[in-house]
């Protein structure tokens, strides 16, 4: 039988408290209360009796997993309470080296969606990679409709398109949400922090909207784990998942099923070198 | 403030006739921090030159953009033509306005306005140049040679008479190659081995040679001029430093398989030496057909021994050494006919043989003595077919390429046929005859005066009727159906590269083309150089070729192995990947696509905040890295520069474009 809301946050929170006990952890990473109802904000349980104060419901929204990035170099490991997406996203992380799997605790939670859009799409309610479980694996469904939205967008003429995303990145603020939400995003200084560099304007124009929209678009197209935080945090509203499910449709188009955040050795697909790879060109 | 020059090129009428330079340099002269803009007829030209260095003193130049032919060219010489100057030779930039302007547009208007972007962007760029020293890094005086054949055997005794160290590396037993198991070659019609033993012999004696035959290249690391080389040596079974080559133990051994030396046609036995003329001249076990190492039975060769010299538990070995320069000689092989031809019997029929197969048929130390018979009932054919581009000049079934040596050997063939078969036809189903070579077309009129008979077309069916092969095919000249009768059908398969070329050439980190063949560097300028600096090819792994054309090359990739190993030291290309390792993330997606290994992951202290840690950045092997490029557009957080093709300089280029 599944384990009720309630149970699983019980057991949570006996889990935090085992592994604040092995004197290992510094904090563990999950959601506590605010004086909103319907709202859970990212909490770091330093104490046992903080435990107490971790929750799971469905409103249980923000990904956990890249607070780890906090700090870099951590002395002690990190417990992360850990759904299939914030697995994927450490995986992600992982990859990308900027984390070290010796300095994560992962609790990994059985998750079966929030009250967030993009649940409705997710193919990975189980944690993929975790220390410990809880609650019974569940089968994992396919999302046929998973680059319908593009396929239909893709039907317009470039001149509708470029109408469209000329609309959008002129309300985008440049506030860096997304990024910062991102787990892809994991770079120490991010290009467009650098100034004097002449890669990203940082006025607030057609242009440099749209330059800082196609750059992140393929910095993280072929890591993208498809959490869709990007597009939740957005103050504005952009439709920023489209742009990525775009990259991830024309890469499945061109090497095959892909999928980020899996848990095996498989480079990015961009971001790789292989002695198959042709070179007619040369 | 920059002081910027710009010279624009005539070169002739090639850039003046589709471009109006006058107008371009008045447009640079607007352009800001241009200092001077004149023209002239051909800037590479002594007096060019002379004008340059005139002016640069004239008029303080601190840089300068030359608007002329591709920088491949040309941006050499005027580097070179900058060292006698007070301007460091990196403080230039090239405009191509003939290559990718003059030449490829036909309206002036539109031509001359490219040409002023062209310098525009260049002008723009050269005003962030910085002055680049190269380095020195030292080199060991030793050559490594891989592949044993006549390529890779000319091309060691070439290094070794310069007085330099040279190992050849050769997978099979003895070295000699293919060439070793030619009967007669074209047009000349030597003996093939009677010229190629000698070398063998002079290879195996020659005191700066070392031979490690049965052996492969297990991994190469560093760089030019510092190779360090792990060569990988299978189990022989016997000791070679007690051996004396007395041959009784292949005598004695029972087993019998086909020989590799032979094309198949014929047996060895499990302890074997592949050829009387082998080099070396002792015998190794084949593991995967002796009776004592699959079954533990047997093991005469052991008692038989006199000198004790058979050691069933050898095992692979490993050694490392360190290299200056790489030759690849890894050569060719045939096509495997049957899988693309199963209608020419797909290898049913015993007497549909290969050229090869042929060669030993014919030759005197041949499993036959040199009687040509068919391989199927020893009996000597009266009327043979040869086809030929069986494999090659096919692009539906086969390689699209010709494989050039095939006219030459087909036609070598029809001649010993006819010449050693009294009343024989010889029938050559051929597409082109194509004899471009010294004495070639000659031998292929006496070879047409002998008496063989040339039909213009491709067989498509052979099959067999009682004892004979039928061979249908079309007579393209005439238009009509042909069938031949034949007692045995040769077939003039294509040659392709070895099977391992892309594992040697992924660890060697040069690269091969779709048909897998290796690229040397520049097709007509540097075609023995590989785009691996201290890597050179020669031979059949860089394409078909004949004999003369393989030593040829073999001779030119020893004269660039000696001029490398001449200097006791080289000079390095400063413009190379660096990292800015403060902010560098260390995701080390740059090391993965590095096709030369030249970054890898370092840890270095660093802080976080007031703490003391030790951060994980990339790091730039300055000798590997060859300055393609590839990390700096990996890189997301921008922290790999090229140097002389900095983002900043890229970025300026765009923004002049663009204004």
């Amino acid at each position: 039988m599944a384990l009720s809301e309630k149970d699983i946050e019980l057991k949570i929170r006996e889990e935090a408290k085992k592994a604040l006990a092995t004197g290992e952890v510094s904090c563990v990473i999950g959601w506590t209360t605010t004086r909103f109802p319907d709202k859970m904000k990212p909490f770091f349980a330093e104490t046992e009796a903080e435990c107490d104060e971790l929750v799971w419901n469905k409103y249980c929204i923000n990904g956990t997993a890249k607070y780890a990035l906090d700090d870099r170099y951590p002395s002690k490991k990190f417990a992360i309470i850990a759904r299939g997406c914030d697995s994927r996203a450490i995986n992600r992380m992982l990859k990308d080296k900027q984390l070290l799997r010796e300095n994560l605790y992962i609790i990994g939670v059985v998750c079966d969606g929030k009250e967030n859009p993009i649940c409705e799409e997710c193919q990975h309610k189980n944690p993929l990679t975790y220390d410990v479980l809880i609650g019974e694996p569940v089968p994992e469904q396919i999302d046929e409709k998973r680059f319908a939205e593009v396929e239909a967008f893709e039907k317009l003429s470039p001149d509708e398109k470029y109408e469209y995303w000329a609309k959008q990145y002129d309300k985008c603020i440049h506030c860096y949400a997304c990024r910062n939400a991102c787990p892809a995003c994991n770079c120490v200084e991010c290009y467009a922090d650098q100034y004097r560099t002449g890669w990203q304007g940082k006025a607030s124009d057609r242009i440099q909207n749209q330059v800082y929209g196609l750059t992140r678009a393929f910095h993280v197209g072929d890591r993208c784990i498809e959490c869709g935080e990007c597009e939740r945090v957005c103050p504005m509203g952009l439709p920023i998942m489209r742009q990525t499910r775009k990259m991830l449709k024309d890469i499945n188009d061109l090497f095959g099923d892909y999928e980020c955040g899996m848990p095996d050795d498989a480079m990015p697909v961009l971001g790789g070198y292989t002695l198959a790879d042709p070179d007619e060109f040369m | 403030m920059a002081r910027i020059g710009v010279f624009i090129c005539h070169c002739g009428t090639n850039i003046a006739a589709t471009v109006d330079v006058e107008a371009v340099a008045a447009a640079a002269r607007e352009f800001p921090n241009v200092a001077f803009a004149t023209t002239y007829k051909y800037m590479c030209s002594e007096p060019g030159q002379a004008m340059i260095k005139e002016s640069i003193e004239d008029y303080n130049l601190d840089r300068i953009v030359i608007a002329s032919c591709s920088p491949r060219m040309h941006e050499l010489t005027f580097r070179k033509m900058l060292k006698g100057t007070k301007i460091n030779p990196y403080m230039l930039e090239i405009a191509n306005i003939r290559e990718q302007c003059a030449w490829v547009h036909t309206d002036r208007a539109k031509a001359t306005e490219k040409a002023i972007d062209h310098v525009k962007m260049a002008v723009a760029k050269v005003g962030k140049d910085k002055p680049l020293t190269t380095s020195t890094i030292p080199i060991t005086k030793r050559a490594l040679v891989i592949g044993g054949g006549i390529a890779g055997i000319q091309a060691a005794l070439d290094i070794a008479d310069a007085g330099f160290d040279v190992t050849i590396v050769e997978k099979e037993p003895s070295i000699g190659g293919h060439m070793v198991m030619l009967d007669k070659t074209f047009p000349t019609m030597d003996c093939s081995a009677c010229i190629s033993t000698p070398k063998m012999v002079d290879a195996g004696a020659h005191p700066n040679i070392t031979l490690k035959t049965s052996c492969e290249v297990e991994k190469v690391e560093g760089y030019v001029g510092n190779f360090e080389v792990t060569i990988k040596e299978k189990a022989k079974y016997v000791n070679h430093d007690l051996c004396t080559g007395c041959g009784l133990c292949q005598t004695k051994c029972p087993t019998k398989v086909p020989s590799e030396f032979n094309q198949g046609i014929g047996t060895r036995p499990a302890i074997y030496i592949p050829f009387a003329q082998a080099v070396p001249s002792k015998p190794v076990i084949d593991p995967t057909c002796c009776l004592k190492l699959t079954k533990d039975k047997c093991g005469i060769c052991e008692k038989v021994c006199p000198l004790q010299a058979i050691n069933y538990k050898d095992e692979t070995k490993y050694t490392t050494e360190k290299y200056g320069a790489i030759v690849v000689a890894t050569g060719y092989e045939l096509v495997d006919w049957a899988k693309m031809y199963p209608e020419y019997g797909g290898g049913k029929y015993a007497d549909v043989i290969t050229g090869l197969q042929f060669e030993r048929l014919v030759n005197a130390s041949g499993p036959t003595e040199g009687h040509i018979v068919r391989p199927s009932d020893g009996k000597e054919p009266k009327d043979v077919v040869i086809v030929k581009c069986v494999g090659s000049r096919d692009q539906n079934k086969g390689k699209s390429y010709c494989s050039r040596a095939c006219c030459m050997y087909s036609a070598k063939h029809a001649h010993q046929i006819l010449d050693k078969i009294p009343g024989s036809n010889v029938y050559i189903f051929y597409m082109d005859v194509r004899t471009p070579g010294k004495g070639y077309e000659e031998f292929y009129d006496n070879t047409r005066a002998d008496g063989a008979q040339y039909i213009r077309g491709r067989v498509s069916k052979i099959f067999k009727e009682g004892d004979k092969l039928i061979c249908k095919g079309e007579d393209t000249l005439l238009g009509k159906q042909v069938t031949v009768e034949a007692d045995m059908v040769i077939l003039a398969t294509a040659m392709e590269p070895a099977a391992n070329i892309a594992d040697v050439a992924g660890k060697l980190g040069i690269s091969i083309d779709s048909d897998r063949w290796v690229t040397e560097a520049h097709p007509k300028l540097r075609p023995v150089e590989t785009q691996t600096g201290g890597v050179f090819l020669c031979g059949t792994c860089q394409g078909p070729k004949d004999i003369p054309d393989t030593v040829a090359q073999a001779g030119a990739a020893a004269a660039k192995v000696m001029a490398l190993l001449n200097h006791d030291e080289m000079e390095t290309s400063p413009m190379i990947s660096s990292v800015d390792q403060t902010k560098c993330s260390g995701c080390g997606y740059c090391v993965e696509v590095c096709p030369y290994k030249a970054i890898s992951l370092i840890q270095v202290p660093g802080r976080d905040g007031n703490r003391k840690v030790t951060k994980t950045v990339a790091d730039v092997n300055s000798g590997l890295c060859q300055g393609c490029g590839c990390c700096a557009a990996t890189c997301r957080t921008g922290c790999i520069d090229l140097k002389g093709y900095t983002n900043e300089q890229i970025l300026k280029e765009v923004d002049a474009l663009c204004q």
